[in-house]
This record gives structure tokens, C-alpha cells and sequence, in this order.
């Protein structure tokens, strides 16, 4: 009469021709020696030997450690990149709330400040940087209808323009971070798409290596798959553009030829990408 | 609080509404932002239709959802564990619940929630391929799916085929979406009958409007 042998996560053990477990044991080795010439079990058989309270406890603990190493593992390139990317569109929406307050709080102060200069960035940075006399005199005004508010109402001010000052720098480390990784794991992608649309597009498939599998056509359309669906559905008009049309080469060309530039591009992204990926797999 | 006709699921009224319930496991413990509930002795946790699509299934009139005490399951799909918490619920500390996602992400905050229940572990695997687990799990009373995917009718048989007892129930959640978008919901979920229907005894199906657009749910017996 033969005798199975089944390892699973539990153990090794040795089953018998009628479907019991007649021994176990963690070293496999020892267990083959013992019973000699034993053949595979069939899992489909003898998987309902190991529903008992034993059984699964064993199973919910070695499943936690074996699930919890492969999430350790699973950390790549790709998920930091993702984050950063992320972190970096939170940091700009972040940038442009506050400072639209800014704007409003120091104009009780200097409007005409405010209302002369429309870069967010510069005008936070002058403001956490210089007076009310010098910035007024910097734009040729003589005076101001903003109030006189005293030193502790003017430092809240202040503290707030540096914030956003801080916001703004981090923001810019942040990309270069993103630029870094960049430049060694994608650094095709990243010279034909440059950091923030390479990011975005890696962010939302997921991976480089997701990416690589995409034909051209798709890449085109990511970030669109709202108007995309809408057009399979009812047949609306397709879109033309996804994400890409964020990159210079499409935003600064004419609406008519957008759509033209747009399949070019995404034809020269796609090539980079599996560029990037494949030498990635052979080096 | 009144028990359903549905085992180890309770229900109230609020006002027109039927509120669904289950015995917290864990009494003072939340896992997403369910309301708490005390009568007595007990816990109760509201299972909200529009995280749950079992629970939907259940409002929309399963009379059966196949699920008993003590019952070890194998929930394919359990993303961050909103629905496997109340199956656990369901189970009760002598039942079990593997838990499988394909995603680190969710299975992350999953294992959170293994940490608190103690019968429920997590896998982390792709339910396309049944026989990189088949080490990892024993034979189940009840198989759930619910996972977006193309293939997701051959990837549940493929492990009701093999992980699921015979008489056990078949648990089959449906996003018409992602097998195809251009088609008609009622065609995919007829086309999803079919194929399944070779396999097992339907029992039950319900479409999920209003609490999910484009779903359904089948309840199967092997
Ligand atoms: C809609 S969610 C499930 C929600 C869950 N059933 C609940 O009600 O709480 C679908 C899950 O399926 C997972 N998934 C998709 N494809 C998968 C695969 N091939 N194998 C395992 N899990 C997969 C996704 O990661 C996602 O977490």
C-alpha cells in the first residue's frame, strides 16, 4: 500500500492510502528515509486533513510572517518614486490654499503689494522677507490703504510667508530627489517625459514595469480613462490625451495638432520605457 | 435588534431603513467607521451596504448567504478586511478566515486587522494561481471572491475546484466593469451564469443598485 508524502507551511506529512495522516515531521529528509519509496499527494485530496484547531493556528501564524516578509520586500523604486510624486502634487495644492490666504491676510496690510505681483512664490518670499516701506518703494507706491497693524499681528503674518517659503523649498528638494532616482532607474523615460509626467505615469500604473507592458496607444490615453470609458460606452468623443498633454511639446502646440503630437509622444515614451525596464532586467 | 432570518445577522429598523448588524468579536473594537452598538451583554456592528457587497446582497433579499458558525473560509479579494471583519463576526472564534489580496498596499492594513482577530490570517498571492497557496490553506466550508479582474469567473472555479468542500458555498461577487466595459451589466452576469452555472448549483442572485452600480453578487453550492 503506497503512502503519500504532502509538505505544507504546517509541516511534512505522511499520508496513508486511506486518506489519514499517519506521520509528520519539519525535516522532509528524515520522513522520505523512514518511508521510503513515498509518492505526491494529490492536494485536492488530502487538503481536508487540515482543518483541525492545530492546523490553523499554525497556518494564521505562519502566514502573518511569510505575508508580513513579502510586504518588507515588496518595497522597490517604484513605490518611492510614487510617494514623492504624491508628495509633491499634495505640496503645490498645498502651496497655492495657503498662499491665496496669505494674500488675503497681508492685504489688510499692503494691498497694492499684493494686487502688483502674480507669482505666489515670489510674492511669499518678499513678504516673510521685507518691509512694508521697501516693497512698497520696490513697485513705485507712495503710500498704502492697508491699516497699521502692530508687531505681534504682523509676525503671525510672517510666520505663515515662511511656512509657505519652506513648503515651497521642500517641494523642490523633493523633486530633485524624484530627479535622482530617475536618473539611474528610468533614465530614458526621463529624457523624453521629464520628472513630473515620467512620475505621474509610473505613479498611476503602478510600476515601470507595468508600464513597459503598455502598448502606445494606452499610454496615450492614461490619466483620460474617465472621458475614454465615456466614449465606449455612448460613443461621445474620444479624448486625444491623457497625462501627456501636461509636457511642453503639447501644452505650448496649437489644439489642432495636439492630437498628432500627442501619438508621437507617447510612441517616444513607450520605447523609453522598455528600454529602461528590459536593460534593467539583463544587467 | 432583532436576529434576521440570516444566521449570526441582526437587524434594526431606522425608520423606512433595514440596518444590518453582527456580533462584534471584539466588543469596543471598530474596523472601519462603523457604528457600535451595545444591547446587554453584547456588541453589535453595523455592516454598511455601500463598503460591503455581502452585505448589500443581504438588503437586496439573499434569503441564504450560506455562511455558519464555526465555518472556515477562503475570501479571495479581502482587500483592507470591511467585509472579511464582519465574516469573521459571522465565523466566530472557532471559525476561520484566510484572508488573500494580491496588493501589499491593502494587504498592509489587513494584517492590522489579523493582529486583532484571532481567526482570521492573511495571504499575500495572486488568485490567478491557486497552486502558489495550495500550501498555505486547507479545505474551506465557504469560498468568497470578489476581485476586478477579466478573467474572475475561471479564476473562482479554478479554486472552488480545488479549495472548496463538496456542499460547501460559492460566494461570487461580479463587477461587470472589468470584464468589459462596453457591454451591458445584464449580459455579463448572464454570460458569468453560464460559465459558472457548469460547475454549480446557483441558488441565488441579486444585482447590487443601489449601493453598487454594475455588480452582482451569485451564491453557489458545490
Ligand atoms: C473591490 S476590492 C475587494 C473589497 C472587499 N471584498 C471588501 O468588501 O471589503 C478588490 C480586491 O481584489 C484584489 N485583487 C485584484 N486582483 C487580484 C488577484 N489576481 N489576486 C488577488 N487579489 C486581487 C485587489 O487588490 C483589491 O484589494
Amino acid at each position: 500500500m503506497a503512502n503519500y508524502i504532502f509538505s505544507n507551511i504546517a509541516g511534512n506529512f505522511v499520508i496513508d492510502s486511506g486518506n489519514r495522516i499517519i506521520d509528520k515531521s519539519s525535516d522532509a529528509v528524515a520522513l522520505r528515509a523512514k518511508y521510503k519509496a513515498v509518492e505526491h499527494a494529490d492536494a485536492k485530496i488530502v487538503l481536508s486533513l487540515f482543518r483541525g484547531k492545530e492546523y490553523l493556528s499554525a497556518f494564521r501564524e505562519k502566514n502573518l510572517a511569510i505575508s508580513k516578509e513579502k510586504i518588507r520586500l515588496s518595497v522597490n523604486q517604484d513605490n518611492l518614486i510614487s510617494q514623492s510624486m504624491n508628495a509633491m502634487q499634495e505640496m503645490e495644492k498645498v502651496s497655492n490654499l495657503l498662499s491665496k490666504r496669505l494674500r488675503e491676510w497681508y492685504s489688510l496690510y499692503n494691498p497694492e503689494f499684493s494686487e502688483s505681483i502674480s507669482s505666489n512664490s515670489k510674492f511669499s518670499e518678499l513678504v516673510s522677507a521685507k518691509s512694508r516701506e521697501e516693497l512698497l518703494k520696490e513697485i513705485g507706491a507712495k503710500n498704502t490703504m492697508g491699516a497699521d497693524l502692530g508687531k505681534t499681528d504682523l509676525d503671525a503674518i510672517n510666520v505663515l510667508a515662511s511656512a509657505i517659503v519652506r513648503i515651497n523649498a521642500t517641494k523642490e528638494s523633493t523633486r530633485e530627489y524624484a530627479e535622482n532616482i530617475m536618473k539611474s532607474y528610468c533614465p530614458n523615460l526621463l529624457g523624453v517625459a521629464g520628472v513630473s509626467l515620467s512620475a505621474r505615469l509610473i505613479e498611476h500604473t503602478g510600476s515601470l514595469k507595468k508600464l513597459a507592458f503598455i502598448p502606445s496607444s494606452t499610454i496615450q490615453l492614461l490619466g483620460a480613462e474617465k472621458a475614454l470609458f465615456r466614449h465606449m460606452r455612448t460613443g461621445s468623443r474620444p479624448p486625444r490625451h491623457g497625462f501627456i498633454s501636461e509636457h511642453q511639446s503639447i501644452c505650448s502646440a496649437p489644439q489642432k495638432e495636439r492630437g498628432k503630437l500627442a501619438r508621437q509622444l507617447a510612441a517616444r515614451i513607450s520605447k523609453a520605457v522598455k528600454i529602461d525596464y528590459f536593460r534593467g532586467k539583463h544587467d | 435588534m432583532i436576529e434576521s432570518s440570516i444566521f449570526g445577522v441582526y437587524e434594526e429598523r431606522n425608520g423606512k431603513r433595514r440596518e444590518l448588524y453582527t456580533k462584534n468579536l471584539v466588543p469596543g473594537m471598530k474596523v472601519y467607521a462603523e457604528k457600535l452598538v451595545s444591547k446587554g451583554q453584547d456588541e453589535f456592528r453595523q455592516w454598511d451596504p455601500r463598503k460591503s457587497k455581502l452585505a448589500a446582497a443581504i438588503l437586496k433579499g439573499s434569503p441564504n448567504i450560506g455562511i455558519r458558525k464555526n465555518d472556515i473560509v477562503l475570501y479571495l479579494g479581502c482587500s483592507t478586511g470591511t467585509t472579511v471583519s464582519h465574516v469573521s463576526d459571522l465565523v466566530g472564534a472557532e471559525g476561520f478566515v484566510f484572508g488573500l489580496d494580491s496588493s501589499p498596499r491593502v494587504l498592509r492594513d489587513f494584517i492590522f486587522l489579523c493582529e486583532k482577530r484571532k481567526n482570521i490570517t492573511a495571504l499575500l498571492e495572486d488568485a490567478n494561481k491557486p497552486l502558489d497557496y495550495v500550501d498555505k490553506v486547507c479545505q474551506v466550508d465557504i469560498l468568497y471572491q470578489d476581485i476586478a479582474q477579466r478573467n474572475q469567473p475561471e479564476i473562482f472555479l479554478k479554486n472552488v475546484d480545488i479549495f472548496l468542500k463538496k456542499g460547501g458555498y460559492a460566494l461570487f461577487a461580479v463587477k461587470s466593469r472589468s470584464i468589459d466595459v462596453t457591454k451591458n451589466p445584464k449580459v455579463i452576469f448572464q454570460q458569468v451564469r453560464s460559465e459558472i452555472e457548469k460547475k454549480l448549483t446557483i441558488i441565488d442572485y441579486r444585482t447590487l443598485d443601489p449601493f453598487e452600480l454594475d455588480h452582482c453578487m451569485f451564491i453557489c453550492k458545490k
